[in-house]
């Protein structure tokens, strides 16, 4: 194992001056995927003591040249140069070993050993072979120092996603990384878990320590980092401007172009109520949803704030009909829904966008029109059932993707291939098809880029102008303050009163997000 | 380890690409079977005859041939079915010998006008067929029981009971062999005058058709590719899973429990220990090797039958065991798998440094 | 009937040893994320191995070291497909039980029914006549199959290196991460189960039949498969599956020998039956809950998109 210089970077390490070497330097680094360019001649470089914002669309890059960094992937062709040195990285633990520490989009802990077991194995990895107790002695001296609350016994996949990354970021930490890339942690926290998340981030800067922080959320960038790197397409179209300098509004252009503003969201016009849940109550696993009550008007799009975990999943999956409830009715206009499958739903039009939509909607190797007839198969468009016309699929998908402005892919191409905001795209057009009069939506915009986030949002607005009722859920609160005119928090199974007007604040929502009900 | 080599999946595979490995494979799969039994001391020139000359070239050769074919097509369809909806029917003896005892019992027992007797005797087959997988299928439904191991342990019982019946009630008095009396004249399928091929080869046929329309042509077809992809979102997408599912997988069942009363009421003319014996494998081989398509598990049974007739002449002329049929299918399948990394993932050399 | 009952324990342990032995190593390969149903090709390989070997005049004990060699070597061939080619799991274990019973078909063709002398009972060894009857009746393999229970168990559940093991089964990308070879990991678990698999098999010919014929492996490393499923992939869990089949098996035979009136082919199904109802009981009490490795089955590619 090389014992790197930075190894024995720790937040009370030796503090990094200016004039030295760059902790982290990448040049011209090409990367394809078969074929497929994901990055070309970028560039990136990290100072010590700073925090660095990494902006760009979905697909710009981004992760791929980190996971360059970190020896995840190995480039095409370029150099990778940390504190001034040339490593050659030939896998992850290489990269380690030199201090680079990433929390990935998708944590790389393993959910059924518990937090200590995780970090007894990552040190095992460069040749520190501990116990599971002295490994829990260390989580827990470590989160106390960074003020982090968090069980060295529990089980991974039993705390939550603001706990597991916290594990992430101490398993980072106690492997010496003096450089840690953070890639969107702030995508699946709260507000407020967030904002702790980033001042943590910002005293490791302090301490010498180089932090990597990848978002969509502009806002972030502006009040916690100090220089910022946009790419696009693959290049480096920003380099390491220092934030001082830089407007938001230039980034914004840098990285999307022209972007479509947020169409207004019309207040006023309910029809007569469209979805009513009476006394909900279900139970899954270790979450119980508890007496649910909600009314949802033609035309109106009704907020479900709160921090994920809450009950989201288990509502959405009970609207959809995969879950019974163990009481309580749901009523689609007046035609009860309680007991019925999932095909009933749809036929009365309650459609529902789930938040994972290669998980639960879209079949990834299936083309896009055979994706986007999926749920006409039973009304006969497409064909008897004895016979299938391929070419009425073909006809419906060309002209769906052309309405709904689905980019990279034809009726032929494979749904695996898109991005995530085209597929979310593909995934509205079929849900928001003729005859859909209540739409549940659980995060539509997550992990998507300002442009593709905006346009997505346009699609459920004017579906809602339209007629439909629209049921947003998300942990976003900025998401929901823009785009309801109403919203209610699911907090521990239960849900508010809904908020509207004047009490629709970020201050009061907060509140009841982590308030104990 | 292997750092030198990096693997890259490909977004989409070439139809070339694809062909390419799938053919390479298969020949070398081929070759190293054709190695070892050369090493076994049989000379190429008796491989090529026994192989190609006396399996497909002569009028006798390719009649046996055939006559292997068919059940070969009925099994290996019934696997195709099971697999486009990802359910791994490890169980198709099983399902081989219900058809094959049902069919029996029909005969024994001489249900029905005689006529009929031969219909009967299918219909009974298939029918026996889909409850014996139904079982398990049923059991995959309500409590998630893995059907590997379901369909596969139900397939030893079945074997068992068909023991006790041949060793018991329906042993045969007049020769006392284990097997039971053979079939009426009515209760056979006619051969069709051309070595020992029967009609059978048209219930193949006729199967190979349905299939092709279910799975090419219906609803069904499209029904069972997305479940078979992302079973959770057909369940979301309110698609009719159960209905779905269970419709290939009886399906598969009863073609298995046809191929049984086919292979009875066909060439033996009698339940016996034997019949059943290798389906498995080469259900699997031919099922993967044809992608589950319909049309080329014909072809692919064809070629196999072949294989299974020489493999029987080796025992008898070359005292090699029949099992080297076994070893064959065994040896193709794994090289045409392992080629298969050359098509779905491009290769490419670490850049130094 | 306490004669019953002893008899019935002397040869219980018979019944038992191979497929606990067999499990086990399934228990390490299934715990790599290698979705192993390999084991009755490797069975046979091991068991004809060992019976050659003992019919050409070795030592009983290396004869069935041989068999685990034996079973060793194919499963290499297993791993080396799906470690290396990735193929798939279970489709490569079909192959490769095709290619063990076709092996044991082709090769073993001129040694069937000739019997031989075997693995001794510890009773007719020189130190071990003065053991109770209950344990001279078996044979050394009985003391080496629970140490290798404890052993497996121990190993994996307690030690460093068994953590990073079942790491790579859960999550390979996060077990790639810290370093651990995934590939190494996974080719070392399968021949670990290769090892153990044709142990079992050399078991049930050099030390239960001292004969062997054709297809003596008869469904014994798919009940293994099972037993590992029902067993939730734990080695005290396998311990009682194993004991429930063999059980069964040994309680079958007791009772015919007895010239008890039951039809006999029943009887060999009754174990089956009883493997699949108690593996339908345990499937139904964990419904949902999937209690395997996480990454069982599925193939590992560092650039693929996670
Ligand atoms: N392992 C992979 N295999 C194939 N293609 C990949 C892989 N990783 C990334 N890509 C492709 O490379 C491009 C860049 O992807 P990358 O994940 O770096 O984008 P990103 O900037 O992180 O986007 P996002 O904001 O969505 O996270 C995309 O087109 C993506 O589809
Ligand atoms: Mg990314």
């Amino acid at each position: 194992m090389t014992q790197g210089a930075t190894r024995s970077q720790t937040p009370s390490g030796p503090q990094k001056k200016a004039g030295q070497a760059p902790a982290l330097l990448l040049r011209d680094i090409d990367k394809a995927f078969d074929g497929k360019t994901a990055l070309s001649g970028a560039s990136f470089r990290l100072d010590w003591g700073e925090v660095h914002a990494l902006v760009g669309e979905n697909g710009a890059g981004k992760s791929t040249i980190m996971n360059v960094a970190t020896g995840v992937y190995a480039p095409d062709h370029g150099e990778v140069i940390v504190d001034g040195r040339d490593v050659p990285l030939r896998s992850p633990v290489d990269a380690v070993a030199a201090g680079i520490g990433m929390v990935h989009q998708h944590f790389r802990l393993v959910g059924r050993f518990t937090v200590a077991e995780n970090v007894a194995l990552a040190l095992g990895g460069i040749g520190r072979r501990i116990g599971i107790g002295k490994a829990a002695q260390l989580v827990k001296r470590k989160s106390a120092e960074l003020g982090f609350a968090l069980d060295p016994e529990a089980r991974v996949e039993r705390i939550s996603v603001a706990e597991q990354q916290r594990a992430e970021i101490i398993k980072v930490l106690l492997l010496g990384a003096g450089i840690m890339i953070l890639d969107e942690p702030t995508a699946v926290l709260t507000q407020q878990e967030a904002e702790a998340l980033l001042s943590m981030a910002r005293r490791l800067a302090q301490a010498g320590h180089a932090v990597v922080l990848i978002t969509h959320k502009l806002q972030e960038v502006a009040d916690h980092c100090d220089r910022i790197t946009v790419m696009a397409q693959g290049r480096t179209v920003l380099d390491a401007a220092p934030m001082a300098q830089t407007s938001l509004a230039q980034v914004t252009r840098k990285a999307f172009g022209e972007v479509k503003e947020q169409e207004p969201v019309q207040p006023g016009t309910l029809g007569g109520e469209l979805l009513r849940l009476e006394n909900l109550r279900v139970r899954h696993g270790a979450v119980t949803l508890d007496g649910l009550n909600l009314s949802l008007r033609a035309g109106e799009i009704l907020g479900i704030a709160g921090v994920g975990g809450n009950g989201q999943s288990e509502l959405v999956a009970c609207l959809n009909g995969l879950l019974r409830p163990l009481d309580g009715k749901i009523f689609l206009a007046d035609e009860d829904l309680t007991a019925a499958s999932p095909a009933k739903r749809r036929k009365a039009g309650l459609r529902v966008v789930p938040a994972d939509r290669f998980d639960s909607a879209l079949v990834r190797d299936m083309t896009l029109s055979e994706n986007l007839a999926l749920t006409g198969l039973e009304s006969g468009r497409f064909g008897p059932w004895w016979g299938l016309s391929r070419r009425s699929m073909k006809r419906n998908a060309e002209n769906s993707l052309k309405e709904f402005n689905v980019l990279g892919g034809g009726p032929e191409t494979r749904a695996s291939v898109l991005s995530g905001g085209n597929a979310q795209k593909v995934l509205l057009a079929r849900e928001l098809a003729a005859g859909t009069r209540v739409v549940v939506a659980h995060s539509p915009v997550r992990g998507l880029d300002l442009r593709s986030a905006r346009a997505v949002l346009n699609l459920l607005v004017a579906s809602a102008r339209q007629g439909a009722a629209c049921l947003l859920i998300s942990e976003d609160l900025d998401e929901i303050l823009r785009m309801c005119g109403s919203a209610a928090v699911l907090n521990r199974g239960r849900l508010s009163p809904p908020l509207s007007g004047a009490d629709l604040n970020p201050a009061r929502l907060g509140e009841l997000m982590v308030g104990h009900a | 380890m292997l750092d030198g080599t990096l693997l890259i999946r490909r977004q989409a595979v070439p139809g070339w690409l694809g062909a390419s490995c799938y053919a390479g494979g298969l020949c070398f799969g081929l070759g190293l079977s054709a190695i070892l039994l050369v090493s076994m001391g049989i000379s190429l020139e008796n491989l090529y005859q026994e192989f190609v000359v006396q399996t497909f070239l002569t009028s006798q050769g390719l009649g046996q041939t055939v006559t292997a074919t068919v059940p070969l097509i009925l099994v290996g369809l019934g696997m195709s079915l099971a697999m486009r909806v990802r359910f791994w029917n490890i169980g198709i003896e099983g399902q081989l010998w219900c058809g094959a005892m049902a069919a029996t019992w029909i005969s024994i027992h001489d249900v029905g006008p005689e006529p009929l007797r031969l219909l009967l005797m299918m219909l009974a087959a298939m029918a026996a067929g889909a409850a014996w997988i139904g079982i398990g299928l049923a059991l995959k439904l309500f409590w998630s029981v893995s059907e590997v191991i379901s369909t596969l342990l139900l397939g030893s019982i079945a074997f068992f009971w068909v023991q006790h019946m041949l060793f018991g009630a329906w042993r045969d008095t007049v020769t006392g062999f284990a097997t039971s009396p053979s079939f009426d004249p009515a209760e056979r399928l006619v051969l069709l005058g051309w070595e020992q091929v029967h009609s059978g080869i048209w219930i193949a046929l006729a199967a190979v058709v349905v299939c092709t329309w279910l799975t090419g042509v219906s609803r069904f077809g499209l029904l069972a590719k997305a479940i078979g992809a992302n079973p959770r979102a057909a369940r979301a997408t309110g698609l009719p899973v159960i209905a779905a599912v269970s419709l290939f997988v009886l399906g598969s069942g009863a073609l298995c429990g046809l191929a049984g009363a086919v292979i009875a009421a066909g060439t033996e003319y009698r339940l016996s220990q034997s019949i059943g014996a290798g389906y498995l494998f080469s259900g699997i081989v031919i099922a993967f090797l044809a992608r589950a398509n319909p049309l080329a598990v014909l072809a692919v049974a064809f070629v196999l039958g072949g294989i299974t007739t020489a493999g029987g002449v080796l025992k008898v002329f070359y005292g090699i065991s029949e099992a080297v049929v076994l070893l064959v299918q065994g040896l193709v399948l794994l090289s045409v798998l392992a080629a298969q990394l050359f098509a779905d993932y491009r290769l490419t050399e670490r850049k130094s440094g | 009937m306490t004669d019953l009952v002893l008899a019935w324990l002397t040869v219980f342990p018979g019944y038992t040893v191979p497929l606990l032995l067999a499990s086990l190593g399934l228990v390490i390969s299934e715990r790599a994320g290698v979705l192993n149903l390999c084991t009755e090709g490797l069975m046979a390989v091991g068991a004809m191995t060992g019976a050659l070997m003992a019919l050409a005049g070795y030592d009983p004990l290396l004869a069935v070291a041989c068999g685990a060699l034996a079973g060793a070597a194919l499963s290499l061939v297993f791993g080396v497909a799906t470690v290396v080619f990735r193929a798939d799991h279970t489709l490569a274990g079909l192959a490769t039980v095709a290619l063990g019973l076709g092996i044991t078909g082709v090769v073993g063709r001129p040694y069937v029914q000739k019997p031989f002398d075997g693995l001794p009972r510890l009773s007719d060894t020189v130190w071990g006549a003065d053991l109770p009857r209950l344990v001279g009746q078996q044979n050394i393999l009985l003391p080496l199959t629970v140490l290798l229970l404890l052993a497996v168990w121990g190993w994996l559940f307690r030690t460093h290196s068994g953590l990073r093991l079942r790491a790579v089964g859960e999550d390979p990308a996060a077990a790639d991460v810290v370093g651990i070879d995934i590939q190494l990991t996974q080719l070392g678990a399968v021949l670990a189960s290769g090892v153990l698999a044709g142990l079992a098999g050399a078991y049930l010919s050099v030390a239960a039949a001292h004969v062997w014929v054709e297809g003596m492996v008869a469904g014994r490393g798919w009940v293994a498969v099972a037993i590992v499923i029902f067993a939730g992939w734990r080695p005290w869990g396998v311990l009682l599956g194993a004991g429930l089949f063999g059980g069964a098996e040994a309680a079958m035979l007791r009772l015919q020998t007895l010239g008890l009136d039951f039809p006999i082919y029943l009887g060999a199904m009754l174990p089956y039956a009883l493997t699949l109802l108690v593996f339908c009981i345990a499937c139904a009490r964990r419904r949902g809950e999937n209690a395997g490795p996480a990454a069982l089955g599925k193939a590992y590619l560092r650039q693929d998109k996670h």
